[in-house]
């Protein structure tokens, strides 16, 4: 195996000659490459045309004209711990520390639409953060915290979590009389991610469609600064996409929604602003930044050409990353660091607007708070020390970054034909066809891994031996909640239920209910539903008798009687 | 017969929340690169779905993948399951994210490999291999 001198007898080691050379002549993504490129490799690129200056269509160069000289990517990542009072003490050790957005996530049974007291949650309760299965968890969890002009970001997996946490949010707003224009930040609200990344089991696609689209409706009315929808190409990518395929996927879902949203709810592009992508930063350095810059300029055409934006607003991509958790590994894990540090990199060079970068003891558990902090420290130096972030677009002109961003542009454009063959997303989706193209990557991947055409240092190639530092790393990833703590959440929930005003619960339900059923648009509802302490599972399982399905999304539990005797049905 | 000389069959169960599929995705075809049947009951089972399953399939082994930290719980559950529905004799396996501090627990319940990411594909294939050719013994172990 590459990497692993071959050890004889009495310790004489065969000295391997090709030891660490190379073995790939293909980018991850398997885009196969020269080992120069020159000025005939670009000599169809026209400045103005396909690159431009930075803040002009089609923003290939980057959506501003000063870039990074006038604001910064914002820095942040997700926090949620296992409890509101701990998620909040980090929060605000964070925002000491340079951090300026605040991604909220729960644990995996809430972002399913379930409540604690659910029969599947307990295995998964208050893993991966906190159960947040109604309004005063997130008093608890954002108290002291500013609401207005900080940026907070919805990155859960259900459609059930955007409806909810975006109430949430607008509802503590409205509880301390504050102005909800000010709500600042990003939801991802993909209805495509849900099914085909999670298959999350809250809402049939219909519904899906229907509240991505109703909370698109309500934000561009009443909270106008928060994105209401982010379309993602990170998640796909980590259950297997390639970075041509997340660039296609992206592109095609975005059009697919924002189609969706111009004939029937009659709002165009031009009044939602910037549209906001979620991508995926893999290790590949350069297909990683050139995929940033070939998916600013695709965006600008089909905003401009497709979807008739007007305003160079609404043809300008901010782009949001996560940095990929897939590539950390648990082996030691003092690598993923310079794996991390690379990643950040090409997102700065690839001009990117937002960064949630992984944690090195990511791959171990839910990461520590130093391992949260040196991420901040390294986007500081990267930009304080490195001076990285002074002139936008560096690599611009580069023979090889050109020619690749072409390459990637071109390659995304032929899968968005074969989409359009296939009858568009939403029929690509119910076939089954995108979960294959995701499928047939990954297999291609795993094969190479095994075949040894693939390296992955201390895993298939270079392992040696853990020493003190990689082990100290191991041994501070954050633990798993007690049983506790477990049986604390369902007492709460409990007492929560317990101590409602019973009359206003059963109006705010009612009122959901019918607003599902009428067509109109839920977010109101769904809004003075959690004012009135209504929890997740609860909205999630009117919703769904709205439309005739039972309560239960994994149909183990019955609606409660009280919901039963309101509503009839099960 | 020997459950050795019949096909494996392998029920990989995901019980729970957890949404990390990718591992359970590529041992469900390596497994069946390596001539074995796979049953993968998709995610968001219950431990008493997966046992079920297990013994009206006639399964000769149950692999359990779960990233969450949980795998103490959901094993357990499992394994009490199985002894419910008669179905003590058929060998539990585990992998995914397994906090190291729940190892002994595990191997003491009787739920062997418990590997976690990067493990070769034929190290988790040859455990399967093993467990499946003896009666593998379960210890008693307290709620």
């Amino acid at each position: 195996m590459a990497g692993k001198a071959e050890e004889k007898n009495n310790c004489e080691v065969v000295y391997d000659r090709s030891l660490g050379g190379m073995v790939r002549d293909e980018t991850q993504g398997f885009i196969p490459l020269k080992v120069f490129y020159t000025p005939e490799d670009i000599r169809d690129v026209e400045y103005n045309r396909d690159l431009s200056d930075p803040g002009c269509f089609p923003f290939t160069r980057g959506i501003y004209p000063q870039m990074y000289r006038d604001r910064l990517w914002i820095k942040s990542f997700i926090v949620s711990y296992s409890t509101p009072e701990e998620t909040n003490e980090a929060f605000k050790e964070y925002l000491a520390s340079g951090q300026t957005g605040l991604r909220l996530l729960a644990d995996l049974p809430i972002q399913t639409g379930l409540d604690p007291d659910h029969p599947s949650s307990w295995n998964a309760m208050l893993c991966g953060g906190i159960s947040s299965y109604a309004l005063e968890t997130y008093e608890r969890m954002l108290d002291g915290l500013p609401l207005e002009n900080v940026d907070y970001e919805l990155a859960h997996m259900g459609m059930s979590s955007f409806l909810s946490f975006y109430s949430y949010l607008v509802a503590m707003m409205e509880n301390r009389g504050l102005d909800i224009s000010t709500l600042r930040g990003a939801s991802i609200n993909d209805p495509f991610r849900s099914k085909i990344v999670y298959g999350c089991p809250d809402f049939p696609t219909e519904i899906d469609r229907r509240i991505c689209l109703d909370l698109i409706e309500f934000s561009v009315r009443n909270t106008p600064k928060w994105k209401a929808y982010a379309p993602n190409g990170v998640d796909p990518e980590q259950s297997g996409m390639t970075a041509v395929q997340e660039a296609a996927h992206v592109l095609a879902v975005a059009t697919a929604v924002y189609t969706d949203m111009i004939n029937e709810r009659k709002i165009s592009l031009d009044e939602i602003g910037p549209t906001v992508f979620s991508m995926d930063a893999e290790s590949d350095f350069f297909e990683t930044l050139c995929m940033f810059r070939a998916t600013r300029r695709m965006w600008a055409k089909i905003a401009k050409e497709k979807l008739g934006a007007k305003t160079a607003r609404a043809q300008s991509l901010r782009i949001g990353i996560r940095t990929s958790g897939l590539s950390l590994q648990t082996q030691k894990p003092l690598n993923n660091a310079a794996r991390v540090s690379l990643q950040i990199l090409s997102c700065v060079l690839g001009g990117v607007n937002s960064l949630d970068a992984s944690a090195i003891d990511e791959a171990i558990g839910l990461p520590s708070k130093e391992a949260r902090l040196f991420n901040l420290d390294t986007q500081h130096i990267i930009t304080h020390e490195a001076n990285v972030p002074l002139v936008a677009d560096p690599l611009g002109g580069s023979y090889y970054v050109e020619w690749l961003t072409n390459k990637i542009e071109e390659e995304a454009n032929q899968i968005l034909r074969t989409i359009e063959e296939n009858g568009g997303m939403w029929a690509c989706l119910e076939s089954g066809w995108l979960r294959q193209q995701i499928d047939s990557s990954r297999t291609r991947v795993q094969t190479e891994i095994n075949e040894g055409k693939r390296l992955i240092v201390g895993v298939n190639a270079f392992q040696g031996e853990e020493g003190p530092i990689n082990k100290a790393i191991e041994n501070c990833a954050y633990r798993v909640p007690s049983k506790k703590l477990r049986l604390k959440t369902i007492a709460d929930i409990r007492r929560l239920r317990a101590a409602r005003d019973p009359n206003r619960v059963d109006a705010t339900i009612v009122e959901l209910y019918n607003a599902t059923k009428e067509g109109r648009n839920i977010v109101r509802a769904t809004i003075e539903a959690a004012k009135a302490g209504v929890t997740v599972g609860e909205t999630v399982g009117v919703i769904r008798m709205a439309y005739g399905y039972g309560y239960d999304p994994l149909n183990q539990i019955g609606a409660p009687v009280f919901i039963k005797n309101l509503l009839g049905g099960n | 017969m020997a459950v050795g000389q019949k096909t494996i069959r392998v029920v990989i169960g995901k019980v729970g929340c957890d949404i990390h599929e990718r591992g359970a995705l590529i041992l469900a075809r390596a497994f069946r690169d390596a001539g074995m049947e796979v049953i993968y009951l998709g995610r968001y089972q219950t431990a008493e779905a997966v046992a079920k399953t297990a013994v009206d399939e006639d399964a000769s082994v149950i692999a359990l993948s779960d990233h969450t930290g949980s795998m103490r719980y959901i094993a357990k559950e499992t394994v009490d399951a199985l002894k419910k529905f008669g179905g003590s004799d058929i060998p539990v396996i585990a992998g995914g994210l397994i906090p190291k501090k729940d190892l002994p627990y595990l191997e003491k319940l009787g739920v062997t490999g418990n590997y976690g990411p990067g493990t070769p594909l034929e190290t988790v294939v040859n455990h399967i291999r093993e467990v499946t050719e003896i009666d593998w013994p379960k210890g008693e172990v307290p709620g």
